[in-house]
């Protein structure tokens, strides 16, 4: 498995949702950020949005999850995420990543990847970067 | 500044809630934190103090932003890890550090008082084990 984490290797697909209200607000629960926005669709709209948004983070933790089935959960190292598009309830998304450099630190082997969680229609919810130790 | 067990229970519930839900991290008494999981660190103490700072009030009130919870987007996070991975039955002691403040302008011409500021999580021997860097910003809102 390791052997073959090179740059240019990429992971295979994952899908989450399409996103309810209820991963919303188990997200919501489970991470302490209760803010309306995310769960009450007029607050949202008083904000100038048609519909709740889901949580930046909740997109970030579905990455989260889906990197540590491939990589380990005992060995995440950096994990940055970028938010750049909101989420409503409805919408199907899709993580990938893909392998940028293998390297050296700290007497260990690192992996850098690129994540991005992405819509049907092709819009980046999340990018960013992790890196994790690999043997 | 504030103390944040690390639970085995709120592992096994974060984890679930971001479909994670695999033995390591909801059968394991030292369940390791997964990647994002110091997000919960808002059930222990505020985050953002340093949002609040004058500093940034300044810089807002220069630029004609209001400094706000309407105002604040979140950009980016990134959490880096020092040594083993923080687990379930640690303590980790938090505290937040403002790492700079800019002025900018969004793609549409509206002013933007971008902060970063870093949370730190030591463990109790005062070793640095995560720290998580926020980028966020105050946005002018759209003139009507």
């Amino acid at each position: 498995m390791s052997a073959a984490l090179v740059a240019g290797a990429v992971l295979p697909e994952r899908t989450f949702g399409p996103v309810t209200m209820t991963d919303i607000v188990r997200y919501q629960g489970a991470s302490g950020d209760m803010n309306p926005i995310h769960h009450d669709d007029e607050f949202a709209r008083a904000a100038g949005f048609p519909a709740a948004i889901s949580v930046g983070m909740l997109g970030a933790g579905w990455l989260a999850a889906y990197c540590t089935e491939h990589l380990g959960d005992q060995t995440v190292r950096r994990f940055r995420t970028r938010f750049s598009s909101v989420v409503y309830r409805g919408d199907r998304l899709t993580a990938s990543a893909e392998v940028v450099r293998r390297f050296q630190q700290d007497t260990e082997t690192r992996v850098e990847l690129d994540i991005r969680l992405r819509k049907d229609d092709g819009s980046v919810v999340v990018s960013g970067s992790a890196e994790f130790a690999v043997t | 500044m504030a103390t944040m067990p690390i639970e085995r229970g709120k592992i096994r519930e974060y984890a679930i809630a971001t479909a994670a839900d695999r033995p390591a991290y909801t059968e394991d008494p030292k369940a390791p934190v997964p990647p994002t999981f110091l997000a919960t660190v808002v059930f222990w103490t505020p985050i953002g103090e340093t949002l609040r700072s004058p500093a940034v009030l300044r810089a807002c009130a220069g630029a004609d932003v209001p400094a706000d919870l309407g105002s604040l987007l979140s950009l980016e996070q990134e959490y880096v890890y020092h040594g083993p991975l923080p687990h379930a039955g640690e303590t980790l002691h938090t505290a937040e550090k403002l790492r700079d403040v800019t002025v900018k302008r969004t793609r549409d011409g509206r002013a933007m008082i971008m902060v970063r500021f870093t949370v730190e999580f030591r463990d109790e021997r005062g070793e640095l084990r995560a720290e998580c860097n926020y980028t966020s910003a105050y946005v002018q809102r759209e003139r009507p």
